[in-house]
């Protein structure tokens, strides 16, 4: 080893800065997991409540389980394949293996979505394939009865992670045999190795430490994945990281930095075990060399049988989505249902609910167009249902069987999106609204204008999302937020384009923005009205406003698939969340509005009765906007395609 | 021997033709087609429109792997250097804080970098910032860090360094000790030692670190839009609004990204042979 030349303390200091400049994040998300507010920018006192939570999260819980399946096993899988791999490219020729070493590389030189979407019209492409000649072969003979309805989740997920890891392990393994010495398999097979000694014993060891770095790398790329998951992971398999995502259409839940500190708490410490014990043995000197060896043979042993563990663990998990019980596949957003009601659901019924979360309505849009998932029930806002029917993806369904349908009150019913109540039920309804900090406006804030005012230059957050952004410019300008008149978008566009210019954005974001309107880094923002009561809880200063010019209102709405296997469960589940308790329970959990009138009406004493105190007025008008405020809001409608090739044009413009 | 070796590699190999080839020729498929499926070159055509976004990406991308190789090199070089457990804990150490959720830690760094954030309260109160506007005139009430080009790039370096240490590392770590000493033997100083034998020795681990880090780099989404304020794209992001968009444009996003690839396998194909040669040469 090099370590007969110690480090200086100038070089310890430079190892210290390196390890602060890691960790110093790795603190502060510690720090907040302890946060007794929801913020993770404004500290509102100690509390372990986010601990307590995690543990009736079965949705967080179930996903950390998958995460972990999933990295172990791709990483060692990974690691020995890559292993083998890179030891096969080194004995080929150079000519050989610099082309196979360059298509190795691709997955890593590839954009994550490109392989996470080639990767699942792959997928999609093979079962298809596999249904038919299955198929066939059932309808000639009898004997054997292959499965015909293969469809994506955890195998695919696995084989997903295989693909993007190997190349890792290859890039780290690769150089060690580089650096080996050729002539030492000559000379261990001259000293009458066989081959496969001379490979156990003298390669293996050689390239140990690229095998380790290549494992850990692999399980951190692993663990850390979440786009290509999401294409390959189908309906049932939901990681930690995919979980995560879903929910920055709301915001991400302090439950994740608590879960985060627990397996970071967890690693330390068995790392420190490990440690303490082979400084242990090796205290206690040569002599016991044997039985450390033999403690190694008891620890390849261990490894043997975590890893033939783990295995099974995949067969069982794999075998449960074969059997035929009643099952109804939910794809909805993070943080957008009061979760005991799946275990009630599910208690009530025996129907078991697989709930997944998808990041936004062109995240799950683009999923379903590949044929990647097979939902049953999803969420998604107006202009996207719209979209969804325009492009018959959408199953009509059977009103007899959701009696609550009822409830919901008649101006959610009829919408531009659904005029003829064929195939939706509404979720939740709620407003885009202007969000500022009084402490750094001293005026009160009634127009679009502020949004593009230099007056607040370097202040303004500016929503990252084309349509919502569009539609300020085309309200301030007093046009239609539906207009699909190219001049009237293109005026819009240079009022953003200018306001950009001229230095009014701070950013543009998304759910950042809680971040920065609670720690009062920002002044002006526009956002959703639901989550303007979150950031209230943080910081008192905020204020909402629906402007003067209208904005837009918006419904989510849930809706069957048309490649939905279970329908009658679906219904089912749609039916149970229409109901008034229902809705009451979900409305005091996301803030957003309830369609179902009784519900709405019966939220105050809901409210009062659970906090034992009264419900602000107020507020509540800013959750669920009065009538008169609402005549001035407009739905969003699905736009014909030329429209949105311009939105996406003139947007990405905006971006360069 | 050898041969029987490369035998490995045939799994691996079939593998990659389904795996790695069989959606690239899926992708390069879209790139080529039309919205309504015919064949076109359209989706290239519009190239010319991101030379910018590819710049911006390639630009920042190579600033991040040169700092991370001139932070990564050196630590490798130390851990090396010290005791075997230190090292084993080291190495596990400098990946640890990857394996909390991309998001999350990037929205610590927003929680620090921010205007109001933790490192700006704390110049405040140790009047820094005061002093800063005394010297210059200036009238800040913050350090502008959050929503720049430079903590794009800490965000990248943030989340690639380790990606570069480890590779020096494990090759650094088993050099051969008679090399060292020979040179020294023969009159060589420190410094030459290092610059002569331990460096060349080295490369195959910084030509794996700088690929690593690199290309990743240039492809990453999110870190722009979430340290750099989402004013200015980087290609990641412009790729995932293709497919992720209103819009929903698969054809030019796979278009972007064959261009992106093709310019990132032409820089590892250069970088490759100058090693290469380096390295052969080192050998004899």
């Amino acid at each position: 080893m090099m370590n007969r030349k110690g480090n200086s303390v100038g070089d310890r200091i430079l190892m210290a800065l390196v390890f602060l400049f890691l960790y110093a994040p790795i603190f502060i998300l510690i720090i907040f997991s302890f946060n007794a507010g929801t913020s993770s920018s404004v500290w509102k006192g100690f509390s372990l409540n986010w601990y307590a939570e995690l543990f009736h999260n079965r949705l967080i819980m179930q996903s950390v389980y998958t995460t972990l399946l999933v990295s172990l096993l791709a990483t060692v899988i990974a690691t020995i394949a890559g292993t083998f791999a890179a030891i096969g490219f080194y004995a080929m020729r150079r000519k050989v293996r610099e082309p196979l070493l360059a298509v190795n590389n691709i997955p890593m030189m590839n954009a994550d979505i490109v392989t996470g979407v080639s990767l699942c019209l792959l997928f999609v492409v093979l079962f298809g394939f596999w249904n038919s000649i299955a198929e066939w072969v059932n309808s000639v003979q009898t004997l054997i009865t292959l499965p015909t309805k293969l469809s994506m989740g955890f195998g695919t997920l696995l084989i997903a992670h295989i693909c993007f890891n190997i190349p890792y392990v290859i890039l780290s393994v690769g150089p060690k045999l580089r650096q080996m010495d050729r002539n030492l398999i000559d000379a261990a097979q001259d000293l009458g190795c066989t081959w496969m000694q001379a490979f156990w014993k003298v390669i293996i060891p050689e390239i140990k430490p690229g095998i380790v770095s290549g494992a850990l790398t692999a399980f951190t790329m692993s663990i850390d994945d979440f786009i290509i998951s999401y294409f390959t992971a189908g309906s049932s398999t939901s990681t930690l990281a995919m979980t995560i995502y879903g929910m920055t259409k709301k915001r991400v839940s302090p439950e994740i930095n608590a879960i985060s500190t627990l397996l970071f708490v967890t690693v330390l410490v068995l790392l420190a075990i490990v440690n303490l014990r082979e400084s242990h043995a090796k205290r206690r000197g040569k002599a016991h060399r044997a039985v450390s060896r033999r403690g190694h043979k008891v620890l390849r042993g261990i490894a043997a049988g975590a890893a033939a563990c783990a295995l099974v663990a995949v067969l069982i998990v794999t075998g449960r989505s074969a059997n035929t019980e009643r099952v109804v596949n939910v794809c909805s957003w993070g943080e957008y249902i009061d979760e005991s009601l799946i275990d009630e659901f599910e208690q009530k019924t025996g129907i078991t609910v697989n709930y997944q979360t998808a990041e936004s309505n062109e995240a799950l849009y683009s999923l379903i167009e590949m044929g990647g998932a097979d939902f049953d029930v999803i969420v998604p806002s107006d202009y996207m249902v719209a979209r969804l029917i325009d492009e018959g993806l959408l199953a009509e369904l059977d009103y007899d069987n959701i009696p609550n349908y009822a409830l919901i009150g008649d101006q959610y019913k009829g919408l531009s999106y659904d005029p003829e109540n064929k195939y939706t039920v509404p979720y939740t309804w709620g407003t885009l609204g202007i969000i500022y900090n009084t402490t750094m406006v001293d005026e009160e804030i009634t127009s679009w204008d502020a949004m593009f005012d230099t007056k607040y230059a370097g202040q303004v957050l500016m929503i990252n999302n084309s349509r919502d952004a569009m539609a300020a410019a085309l309200l301030d300008l007093g046009y239609s937020i539906n207009t699909t008149d190219e001049g009237q978008l293109q005026e819009a566009f240079e009022l953003l384009a200018g306001a950009k210019k001229n230095g009014v954005y701070q950013a543009f974001v998304m759910d950042q923005v809680f971040q920065k309107m609670e720690g009062g880094n920002a002044a002006i923002a526009m956002y959703y009205a639901g989550d303007y009561l979150t950031m209230l809880e943080n910081n008192e200063d905020l204020r909402f406003v629906i402007p003067d010019e209208g904005s837009n209102w918006f419904v989510d709405a849930m809706c069957v698939l048309k490649t939905s296997q279970h329908k009658a469960e679906a219904e089912e589940w749609i039916n149970f969340i229409a109901s008034t308790t229902s809705n009451l329970a979900n409305m005091d959990y996301i803030w957003y509005a309830s369609p179902n009138t009784e519900a709405l009406a019966q939220y105050p004493d809901y409210y009062l009765e659970i906090y034992d105190e009264e419900l602000d007025g107020e507020l509540f008008e800013i959750m669920a906007a009065p009538d008169e405020t609402l005549a001035r809001c407009e739905l969003y409608e699905n736009l014909p395609r030329q429209t949105l090739t311009l939105y996406n044009d003139l947007w990405t413009q905006l971006g360069i | 021997m050898k041969n029987k070796l490369s035998r490995f590699a045939v799994p691996y190999v079939v593998w990659m033709a389904i795996f790695v080839v069989a959606p690239i020729v899926i992708m390069t498929v879209y790139a080529f087609t039309s919205a309504s499926g015919g064949f076109t070159l359209d989706n290239f055509a519009q190239m010319g429109t991101y030379t910018e976004v590819f710049l911006r990406s390639f630009k920042l991308a190579l600033i991040a792997t040169a700092i991370c190789l001139l932070i990564g090199y050196p630590v490798s070089y130390f851990i090396s250097r010290e005791g075997v457990s230190f090292q084993r804990m080291a190495n596990v150490l400098i990946m640890l804080p990857m394996w909390m959720n991309f998001l999350l830690r990037t929205y610590s760094w927003m929680t620090i970098l921010e205007n109001n954030g933790l490192l700006n309260q704390l110049f405040r109160k140790l009047g820094i910032i005061a002093l800063y506007n005394n010297l210059t005139g200036a009238e800040l009430e913050f350090f502008p860090m959050m929503n720049t080009q430079g903590a794009v790039v800490l965000g990248m370096v943030y989340n690639y360094l380790p990606f570069m240490i480890l590779p020096i590392y494990s090759v650094i770590v088993k050099l051969d000790h008679s090399l060292l000493e020979a040179a020294r033997d023969l009159g060589a100083n420190s410094a030459t030692v290092f610059r002569r034998v331990i460096l060349p020795l080295s490369l195959p681990g910084v030509l794996s670190g700088i690929t690593m880090v690199f290309v990743p780099s240039v492809s990453t989404f999110a870190i722009s839009q979430m340290l750099g304020g989402g004013t200015e794209l980087l290609l990641g992001d412009l790729i995932e609004r293709q497919f992720l968009g209103g819009a929903y444009n698969p054809q030019i996003g796979a278009a972007i990204s064959l261009v992106m690839m093709i310019i990132v396998v032409v820089c590892m194909v250069i970088m490759n042979r100058f090693g290469e040669g380096e390295e052969q040469a080192v050998m004899l």
